[in-house]
């Protein structure tokens, strides 16, 4: 096997191990010691968030290697999403980061109308941003009350699951359903939004300020939380950027990038928001980030609500989509289109796109290949915590059994979009 | 740029189509040169059987599309036929002003091993042995060439084409 | 104690739908119980050592995919299992009585499962929680496990994608009444080595 010819390091003083930069590796001093202990984090623990598996060497309590085992949730979602109609891959989305859901619905969709080239009524785009932010709020609530338990901060839990379950009475009272809405139909929206909805949100967007301050009051100047979070899993900017971090990891690291406001996808470009950027590039950072970015979400959310525009919620591509149900008693037409579209489902054009959103876990990416036909070729999805997990070995220099979990915890991954 | 074979735009995308035994020297043109920091994606397709008539997308007659049947949706021509058997796409992207994005594409057949970028990206590791693992794909000087999603003894690719789904037949309790 | 002639599992005080379709004659699953040779025999001491159980069984943690988020819902204050005496999740498997297998199980995963499954302790319950741990859900594919029961014995299937938190939790109330009512753990009725 051929070796690649020696490069220079991306510059000097990088903290990402060699030769593999996913594996910290023991020292040559330490290889022979008779005092490291090689211990299994094993798929099945309660604070590895899911099944993540960590074989971490340790020197006392120092951890000195440390080499993350995926797989164990690898459910071939891209394999099966080949064999379904266009429409039915859709469903199989949000079950990928099934934290942050919707954000995985949005960038299939995404990806498939911008195969398609078709135009997205601007209720739908101004709603599923809506939605997109409600459901980062979401995802920052659960990785605030796990990352917080795991801490030993265990009230914490409580009461971010409680407003979590206030933001999935919302998603319930759009779409139906408290998780995996598959509200988000390739050109716009599946159903128009319910009236009740609008004042139940808004209602939200009242009570959430205050229970953010209740968090932060709870964790923020604890000396605890600061000992065990400042100065913990130190990555450096540029590191951060080799490792193709992004999101709240590599904000933290001090690089000031978001892709809902350097590439504005849906109409972001439109509202008023802030992204928090931290230097520090440790675990308080990153908590940090998460913090603030709750705050800015609901200003989203609250700016959403008021100029949410009215109109249709869907486009009116026929071939695409499903014609309302009074046309088909009088139409042929739609007759005729609602009967394709749901037997044999609309075609693609061939192509192949790469779509990306900011995800509250970084840059979620959905790569689509059409054959031209009614189901996709390949779906390949980008997911931050694969990339996040690579990045373990990097943070982990220097650091005790106690910080390994506080930096896995920081790194917010979601096993169902690690493996897929 | 070294090594270029073609400039494809399509959907506002750029794909820059490069000879794969000058990959690596592509790579790193495009970080050091063109700036392209951050390797967003590693994604390996399969396209075996891409032009062939049973595979989704051929509705209609037996011999293919025809133009004349409703149901072909104004999406009248084949699929381009490829090359090669596998296509190699990574998606970078240049953190500055302007989020400028790119596709680098290789093609390789089977078993034809490609250059690991880890040296230029090192986030190109774990998603190099995704594409290892599930596409069946070599990659010469990384340094940890082992499987990551399936189990280590797996045998077979499974996002190949010619791999099956798999799974089992369901069971309908009237047919007892 | 085998079900009696004539008697049906309400009889013993198990609350189902049944009670709401009284003319419905015994059903699969009564039938089954009956036919189990190995009867448990139900007395008074070993009645309340069932409700005993009944009132805090404690789940390990085995989460791991969507459900598990709607598993982590039930502990939090809104659906509060906490009522149940089950909000002290163990993370080790010696220590739990059930084992909630929230999510989708692959191959890859299976042995472990098997293992945190064999490190209970008699007598251990298993409730499949959502449709991909009862039967594979939407991925019939070539990692995915159909179903858990093909490696651990299962008492109660919770169906959904993902079960409500309150669906999950008429799964538990429904294991606790079949505990009550004297019905084996699933084990030993599949026979299942455990």
């Amino acid at each position: 096997m051929a070796l690649a010819p020696e490069r220079p390091r991306i510059y000097e003083g990088s903290r990402i191990p060699s030769p593999i930069p996913s594996v910290l590796e023991l020292s040559n001093a330490l290889r022979s010691s008779q005092d490291v202990l090689t211990v299994n984090f094993g798929p099945n623990h309660p604070s590895t968030h899911g099944v993540l598996r960590l074989v971490v060497d340790l020197h006392g309590e120092e951890v000195v290697g440390l080499a993350a085992v995926v797989g164990y949730l690898h459910t071939g979602f891209e394999k099966n999403m080949e064999q379904k109609s266009w429409w039915k891959a859709i469903t199989y989305a949000p079950r990928i980061d099934y934290v942050s859901f919707q954000n995985n619905e949005l960038v299939f969709v995404l990806a498939v109308e911008k195969l398609l080239q078709i135009d997205v009524p601007p209720r739908a785009t101004w709603m599923r941003m809506l939605l997109a932010e409600l459901n980062r709020i979401h995802s920052h609530l659960v990785w605030l009350g796990t990352a917080a338990l795991e801490l030993g901060a265990i009230s914490m839990f409580w009461y971010c699951f409680r407003e979590r379950d206030r933001i999935l009475d919302l998603f319930e009272l759009v779409a139906g359903f408290r998780m995996h809405t598959r509200y988000f139909q390739v050109g716009g929206l599946a159903e128009d939004i319910p009236p009740g909805f609008f004042d139940e949100c808004a209602k939200f967007v009242e009570l959430m300020p205050h229970a953010i301050d209740d968090y932060e009051s709870l964790v923020d100047r604890n000396q605890i939380w600061l000992e065990r979070t400042q100065g913990i899993g130190l990555l450096s900017r540029a590191d951060a950027i080799a490792l193709g971090q992004s999101g709240p990891v590599l904000r933290g690291s001090g690089v000031d990038w978001d892709l809902r406001r350097a590439q504005p996808y849906l109409a972001y470009d439109q509202v008023d928001f802030r992204v928090p950027v931290y230097q520090e590039g440790d675990v308080y950072a990153r908590y940090r980030v998460r913090m603030e970015e709750m705050r800015e979400s609901v200003r989203i959310v609250d700016q959403a609500l008021r100029r949410l525009p009215g109109g249709a919620w869907i486009a009116d591509d026929r071939k695409v989509v499903l014609p309302p149900r009074e046309e088909l008693h009088t139409s042929m037409e739609s007759l005729i289109h609602h009967f394709k579209i749901v037997t044999e489902g609309f075609s693609v054009p061939e192509g192949e796109v790469y779509v990306t959103v900011e995800s509250p876990r970084g840059e979620l990416g959905c790569y689509v290949v059409s054959d031209g036909g009614p189901r996709p070729w390949r779906v390949k999805f980008r997911a931050p915590s694969f990339v996040a997990l690579e990045a373990t070995a990097t943070c982990m220099r220097q650091a005790l059994v106690a910080d390994l979990i506080a930096i896995v915890g920081s790194l917010d991954t979601v096993m169902g979009e690690v493996d897929r | 740029m070294p090594g270029l074979v073609e400039v494809l735009e399509a959907h506002g995308e750029t794909t820059l189509v490069v000879d794969t035994p000058r990959l690596l020297e592509a790579a790193g043109h495009l970080r050091d040169e063109l700036g392209f920091d951050f390797l967003s994606d590693i994604a390996a397709t399969d396209y075996l059987g891409w032009d062939s008539k049973d595979v989704s997308g051929y509705i209609g007659t037996p011999a293919g599309r025809d133009l004349n049947k409703p149901s072909t949706q104004g999406h009248q021509r084949l699929p381009r036929p490829k090359a090669r058997r596998f296509s190699l796409s990574y998606h970078l992207l240049g953190m500055r002003e302007g989020a400028p994005r790119v596709r680098l594409q290789a093609w390789v057949d089977d078993g034809e091993p490609v250059q690991s970028l880890v040296s230029v990206w090192p986030t190109a590791d774990w998603h190099e042995r995704e594409a290892w693992d599930l596409m069946g794909i070599r990659f010469d000087g990384h340094p940890n060439h082992r499987r990551i999603l399936m189990d280590d003894d797996w045998e077979g690719h499974p996002l190949r084409k010619d791999y099956p789904i798999g799974g089992e037949p369901v069971r309908f309790s009237g047919e007892e | 104690m085998a079900i009696e002639e004539g008697k049906r599992l309400r009889d013993y005080g198990l609350q189902t739908e049944r009670l709401l379709w009284p003319e419905k004659g015994p059903g699969v699953f009564e039938q089954e119980v009956a036919a189990i040779e190995q009867a448990v025999g139900l007395t008074t001491l070993a009645k309340a050592v069932a409700w005993a159980q009944t009132k805090s069984m404690w789940p390990d943690t085995f989460g791991l995919a969507c459900c598990a988020i709607e598993m982590m819902s039930i502990v939090s204050s809104r659906y509060d299992i906490a009522r149940f005496g089950m909000e002290a999740f163990r993370s080790s498997p010696r220590q739990a009585d059930l084992l909630i297998v929230s999510g989708r199980v692959v191959h890859k995963m299976a042995a472990p499962l098997r293992q945190v499954y064999d490190q209970m302790l008699e007598p251990k319950w298993v409730i499949a929680m959502g449709a991909c741990a009862s039967s594979g859900g939407m991925f019939n594919n070539y990692t995915t496990l159909q179903g858990v029961d093909k490696i651990v014995a299962v008492d109660v299937h919770v169906p959904g994608c993902p079960p409500r938190p309150e669906a999950l939790m008429e799964g538990i109330v429904r294991l606790h009444e079949k505990v009550v009512a004297g019905v084996p753990p699933a084990y030993e009725i599949r026979g299942v080595s455990s």
